[in-house]
C-alpha cells in the first residue's frame, strides 16, 4: 500500500516535469524548429498556397490552442498521422520502437552484465596488472568514435574485406537465427562502445564500497570474498547501477540507436525520430518528446522503487 | 513459382553453375534459404578460417584486417558462393537510392526518390522510353499518342482497356477492378485538393479549363471540371487555357500516377505507406531503411520492342538488355529498394556482391575503380563483376543574384543599377568552375554556359564559353571601370544548407573573390539546417546569393527558362527576382509552341538574355556513374527515366555475366 501510494505521488509530481517539458520543447519546435511548410511546397508556390498549407499544418492557429491540442494528443496518447508519410504516429511507434529496443537491449544488457564482471575483476586486484589493463582497454574504448567502430566492424564482418559473415545492410526477426544474422554486429559495436564506460564507472562505484568499514570488519573477520562481493559490495552498489541502467532505458526506447541504424539499414525509432527532427515533422515529434517525458516519469518511479527493494534503509516518504 | 528467365530453359541451371565455382547444390540451396528469409550473406563456407585469421588471434586479425581494408586496395571478389541473385523459383532485384522517399502517395512524389518508387507501384498515362537518349515519351497506360485539335487545346487520350488495380483490402472483397478513364481524372483533380498537401498542381496550375476553380469551390470530387472529364470507359478528354506543349511530360511525372478513388478514401493519409497502383510491382513492405515490391501479376503483357524502347546497339549492346527483347515486363518477382543514405554502407554492400546490385560510385572511389573517366572504362579487376554507366545529369548546379537586393540587383538609379550589373559580371568572371569541378566532382562535371544544360535536345554546344570561364584579371578591371573598390563592395552572403562540404564550398567561392579584391570580412556564410529552412529563405526573399540545384521534370528547356520568368518570382521558382520584359515576352511566346526550330532559337535567345544580364553563376551538370554486377541486365537511370527503368531490370544466375561476349571487355 505504502508503495502505491508513493508511487502515485510520485506520478503526481511527475506532471508539472511533464508539463515542463512539453512546453519547453514545443516553444522550440513551433519557434525554432523547421518549418515543414517550405518542405511540402511544390517547386512553384504562390502566396496563396503558402498560407493554404500553413493552415493544413496548424500553423496559423494561436500557439495556447496548439499547445492545448498537443496535451490532449498526450492524454489520449493519438498523435495523428505524420506530417511526412501520413501513417499514423502510434503504428509508426508501435513499428519502430521494437525494433529499436531488439537492437539495442542485447548490446546494453551484455554490456552492463560485463561492465560489472570487468569492474569487479579490476576492482579486486586494484592496482594490480588486470586492473591496469581493464582500465587501459576502457580508456582504448572510450577513445574511438561509434562511428569508427561500426565502420570497422561492418568491414570487418560483414564484408568480403573481411570475415563476411554477416549482412552490412538489412533487418529481420523472422526466427532467432535471422535474428541472431543481424543482431550480432550492432550488439558488438553497442559493447565495444559501452564496456569502456560502465567498466569505469562500476568499478569507481565497487572500489568506493570495497573502502567502506562494514566490508574491511566483513573481510577481518574472515567473510569469503564470494559473499564479500554478494553480500557487502555489490548490494551496496546496487543504487548507482540502477539509477544509471534505469535512466538509459528511456533514452533507448524512444532514441533508439541513430547511428547503428543508420549504417545498418535498420528501421528503427532513432531514423525516425532523426529524420522527425530534421524535416519538422511534428506530430512525430511531439510523441517523441511527450513520451520520453513519461518514461523519464516513470524510470524515476521504478528506479526509487527498486532503492528501497535493495535498500530498505531507503525510505519512501 | 517457377524459375523466371525468359528463354531461360537454355540458360545454364543452378546446379552447372554451382559446379562452376565448385560449390555444391546444397550450399546455395541452405544459402538462398537466409536470402529468402532477408538474410542476404551467410553461406557455409568450404575453407576453414584461414590460419593467421584463427578465432584466438582475433584483436591482431582484426587490426590487420582494419589496416588493410583502409587502405587502397581494389574490393576482392565476394566468394561466388555468396552471390545468390536468383535460386528456388523467387528471382530479386536488389537496387539502392541513397535517401528515402518521405511519401508515397503520388500528390507528394516531389522528388526522384518517390517517383522511383511511386512510378513502380503506379500507372501513368505516357512514360519514357527505356533505352532512348536523349529522352523520348512513348505511351504507357495511354492506348497510343492522344488526338489533339489543331489549336492544340484539346486532348483527347484513350487508355488501354483491361489494365487492372492491385488487389487490396480497399476494393470490395479485395479485388482490384478494371482501370478507368474517370480514375485518371480523379488522380489529377487530387492534385488541386488542399487536404493532399498536393506538390505537383504547378504543372495544371492555370492550365486546365476549370481546374482552378474547382478548387476554389471546395475540391468536390463529384463536381466536374469542364476541362477535365471522362468521355466513356476509356477516354479522358483535356481542355487546355492555352497550348501547353509539355502537358504529355506531365502526364509521365509521378505526380500524375493513377490512383483509385476506393484506395484514397480507405486509406486517406496513409495512402502515402500503402501504394494502391496498376503498376508493374506491388509493395510488401515499406519502412525507413527499404521497400519490398513483388510483381504485380495483373500487370499487362507487353512484349518489349527494342527498337521502340530507343534501343542503340552499338553504345548500349554492353548491358545485355538484348535478352528481354520480345518478353513481358518485369522480369523480377521481387523489387527491393534499400534507402542507404550512408554512403559507406551502400558501398559496402554492393562489394559484398550479394546485397545491393546497383550503387552510384562514390567521387572518393573514381581513381580506384576507373581506368578512364571518358571514354568510362573500369579497371579489369572490377570490370570482371561490374558494368558501369555514366549520365550527365537532367539538371543543374548553379548560383544566382537575387536582384531584389538593392546591393547586386535592380536599383532605382541607372548610373548603380549599371554598376551592379557590373559588380554581378566581375563574380561571375570570379568564378573558377574548373576548380569547383575538379575539387568537389573529380572534374566529370560537365560545364556549359547559360541555363539550357547539356540534357535538353535546345542545348547549343556552340555558345560562348566566355560566362564559365575564370578570368579573375576581367574580373578586377570590370570593378575598377566601375568605380568599385574595397570599401564600396557590399557584404554578400552565401547561404547553404548546413554541413562540411557546403562550408568548404564557400571556402573556394571566398577565396575566388578575394583574389579579386572582395574583403574577406565581407564574404559571409549563411548556414540553414534543414532544407525547409533554406527553402524558406529563397521563397522570403532573404538571401542574396542562392545556391542550388535544378533537377529537370521534363526534358524540355522550358523547365529551366521558367526559373527566370518575371511572374515566377518568388515565392515562386524565379529566386532571381529576374524581371526582363523582353524575357517574359519570348518566354510566353515559346510557351505555347510545340518543339521546333523557331521555338530552339526563343529559347536559345532567352538563354543569352540571361548570360548578358548576368543573372546567374551557371552552370554545370554533374555526371553519375552507375556500377551494377555483371548479371544484371539493365541500363539504370536516375533522371528522367527514373524509376521506369525497374521494370525492365532481368537478373541472370550467379556467375552469368548479362555481357555479350561479342560486346567486349
Amino acid at each position: 500500500m505504502d508503495v502505491l501510494r508513493f508511487a502515485l505521488r510520485k506520478l503526481l509530481a511527475g506532471v508539472p516535469l511533464i508539463l515542463g517539458v512539453t512546453l519547453l520543447s514545443f516553444t522550440l519546435m513551433v519557434h525554432f524548429g523547421p518549418d515543414r511548410t517550405f518542405e511540402l511546397l511544390g517547386k512553384n508556390p504562390t502566396t496563396e498556397q503558402i498560407a493554404e498549407l500553413r493552415h493544413q499544418l496548424g500553423y496559423d492557429q494561436p500557439f495556447l490552442l496548439r499547445y492545448g491540442q498537443y496535451l490532449r494528443e498526450l492524454l489520449t496518447l493519438d498523435f495523428g498521422h505524420s506530417d511526412a508519410t501520413g501513417e499514423k504516429v502510434a503504428s509508426l511507434l508501435a513499428r519502430s520502437i521494437p525494433v529499436s529496443l531488439a537492437l539495442v537491449l542485447p548490446g546494453f544488457v551484455l554490456g552492463n552484465l560485463l561492465g560489472v564482471a570487468l569492474a569487479l575483476l579490476a576492482a579486486s586486484c586494484r592496482g594490480r596488472w588486470p586492473d591496469r589493463l581493464i582500465m587501459a582497454a576502457a580508456v582504448f574504448g572510450m577513445s574511438i568514435s561509434f562511428l569508427v567502430v561500426i565502420f570497422v566492424f561492418q568491414i570487418w564482418f560483414c564484408t568480403s574485406h573481411g570475415l563476411d559473415l554477416f549482412p552490412v545492410r538489412g533487418w529481420g526477426m523472422a526466427d532467432v537465427p535471422d535474428y541472431l544474422r543481424h543482431v550480432t554486429v550492432p550488439t558488438l559495436a553497442v559493447v565495444f562502445v559501452a564496456l569502456g564506460y560502465n567498466t569505469r564507472f562500476y568499478r569507481a562505484v565497487i572500489v568506493e564500497e570495497m573502502e567502506r568499514d562494514h566490508v574491511r570488519t566483513a573481510r577481518a573477520f574472515g567473510s569469503p570474498p564470494l559473499r564479500l562481493f554478494c553480500r557487502d559490495i555489490l548490494k551496496n552498489c546496487a543504487i548507482p547501477i540502477i539509477t544509471r541502467i534505469t535512466f538509459t532505458i528511456p533514452a533507448i526506447v524512444i532514441g533508439g540507436a541513430l547511428l547503428l541504424e543508420t549504417s545498418f539499414g535498420i528501421p528503427g525509432a532513432g531514423k525516425v525520430t532523426y529524420e522527425a527532427i530534421i524535416s519538422g515533422d511534428q506530430p512525430v515529434l511531439k510523441a517523441v518528446v511527450g513520451l520520453t517525458a513519461m518514461l523519464f516519469v516513470a524510470a524515476l518511479l521504478v528506479a526509487d522503487i527498486l532503492y528501497r527493494v535493495v535498500d530498505p534503509r531507503v525510505s519512501l516518504e | 513459382m517457377a524459375p523466371h528467365y525468359g528463354a531461360a530453359s537454355q540458360r545454364p541451371s543452378l546446379q552447372t553453375a554451382d559446379l562452376r565455382h565448385a560449390v555444391s547444390r546444397r550450399d546455395v540451396r541452405r544459402a538462398w534459404r537466409w536470402q529468402n528469409a532477408g538474410v542476404l550473406s551467410a553461406v557455409p563456407r568450404k575453407k576453414p578460417f584461414p590460419r593467421q585469421c584463427a578465432p584466438g588471434r582475433a584483436l591482431p586479425c582484426l587490426l590487420a584486417l582494419v589496416l588493410v581494408a583502409c587502405g587502397d586496395r581494389p574490393v576482392p571478389a565476394p566468394a561466388p558462393d555468396a552471390e545468390l541473385p536468383a535460386a528456388e523459383g523467387i528471382k530479386t532485384f536488389h537496387h539502392s537510392l541513397d535517401a528515402a522517399p518521405s511519401s508515397l502517395d503520388p500528390v507528394q512524389a516531389s522528388n526522384v526518390y518517390a517517383n522511383h518508387v511511386v512510378l513502380n507501384a503506379y500507372d501513368t498515362l505516357f512514360a519514357y522510353q527505356y533505352l532512348a537518349r536523349p529522352y523520348r515519351l512513348k505511351p504507357n497506360l495511354a492506348a497510343g499518342w492522344p488526338e489533339i485539335s489543331a489549336d492544340l487545346l484539346r486532348y483527347r487520350i484513350r487508355i488501354k482497356p483491361g489494365v487492372r488495380f492491385q488487389d487490396d483490402p480497399a476494393f470490395p472483397g479485395g479485388k482490384g477492378r478494371e482501370v478507368v478513364a474517370e480514375d485518371v481524372v480523379y488522380s489529377l483533380k487530387r492534385q488541386f485538393d488542399p487536404k493532399n498537401r498536393p506538390q505537383g498542381a504547378w504543372f495544371w496550375q492555370g492550365r486546365i479549363v476549370g481546374l482552378d476553380a474547382w478548387k476554389e469551390a471546395g475540391s468536390d470530387y463529384d463536381r466536374e471540371v469542364p476541362g477535365l472529364r471522362a468521355l466513356n470507359r476509356y477516354t479522358i478528354e483535356v481542355r487546355l487555357t492555352r497550348p501547353y506543349p509539355q502537358l504529355l511530360d506531365t502526364f509521365a511525372q509521378g505526380y500524375s500516377a493513377v490512383v483509385p478513388r476506393e484506395a484514397a478514401e480507405h486509406y486517406g493519409p496513409e495512402l502515402g505507406i500503402h501504394p494502391v497502383g496498376s503498376g508493374p510491382f506491388k509493395v510488401v513492405s515499406y519502412d525507413t531503411s527499404r521497400i519490398v515490391f513483388e510483381r504485380n501479376p495483373y500487370f499487362r503483357q507487353e512484349p518489349v520492342d527494342l527498337a521502340a524502347e530507343g534501343y542503340d546497339p552499338a553504345t548500349q549492346r554492353y548491358t545485355g538488355v538484348e535478352r528481354i527483347a520480345g518478353r513481358s515486363p518485369p522480369f523480377v518477382d521481387r523489387l527491393i529498394i534499400d534507402f542507404a543514405s550512408d554512403e559507406a554502407s551502400r558501398w559496402n554492400s554492393f562489394t559484398k556482391g550479394n546485397e545491393i546490385q546497383v550503387a552510384g560510385l562514390p567521387v572518393e572511389k573514381v581513381d580506384e575503380v576507373l581506368e578512364s573517366r571518358d571514354p568510362l572504362r573500369l579497371k579489369p579487376e572490377y570490370a570482371a563483376r561490374w558494368q558501369a554507366a555514366s549520365g550527365t545529369e537532367a539538371g543543374f548546379v548553379f548560383e544566382t543574384f537575387n536582384l531584389d537586393f538593392p546591393e547586386f540587383g535592380y536599383h532605382p538609379d541607372p548610373v548603380r543599377a549599371q554598376r551592379n550589373k557590373a559588380l554581378r559580371c566581375a563574380i561571375i568572371k570570379a568564378f573558377d568552375w574548373e576548380a569547383h569541378n575538379q575539387s568537389w566532382f573529380f572534374g566529370l562535371g560537365n560545364i556549359f554556359p547559360g541555363i539550357i544544360p547539356p540534357v535538353v535536345p535546345e542545348f547549343d554546344p556552340t555558345l560562348s564559353r566566355a560566362s564559365v570561364t575564370h578570368d579573375p584579371e576581367g574580373a578586377r578591371r570590370l570593378l575598377a571601370e566601375n568605380g568599385w573598390t574595397a570599401e564600396q563592395l557590399p557584404v554578400l552572403v552565401y547561404g547553404q544548407m548546413a554541413g562540411v562540404r557546403s562550408r568548404m564550398f564557400f571556402e573556394q567561392f571566398r577565396a575566388q573573390l578575394m583574389e579579386i579584391g572582395w574583403p574577406q570580412r565581407k564574404l559571409v556564410l549563411k548556414q540553414y539546417a534543414t532544407f525547409g529552412d533554406i527553402s524558406r529563405a529563397w521563397k522570403e526573399s532573404r538571401l542574396p546569393l542562392i545556391v542550388k540545384g535544378w533537377g529537370l521534370d521534363y526534358p524540355d528547356a522550358e523547365n529551366t527558362l521558367q526559373l527566370f520568368y518575371g511572374p515566377n518570382g518568388s515565392p515562386g521558382s524565379n529566386d532571381a527576382n529576374y524581371r526582363n520584359p523582353e524575357f517574359d515576352r519570348l518566354y510566353e511566346q515559346a510557351s505555347v509552341m510545340l518543339p521546333s526550330p523557331e521555338r530552339t532559337e526563343l529559347y536559345r535567345r532567352m538563354n543569352q538574355m540571361v548570360i548578358d544580364d548576368c543573372v546567374a553563376i551557371t552552370g554545370m551538370s554533374r555526371k553519375r556513374i552507375h556500377l551494377w554486377h555483371n548479371n544484371v541486365v539493365a541500363l539504370p537511370d536516375r533522371e528522367i527515366v527514373g524509376g521506369f527503368f525497374l521494370r525492365y531490370v532481368d537478373v541472370l544466375p550467379p556467375g552469368e555475366s548479362a555481357r555479350p561476349a561479342e560486346a567486349g571487355g
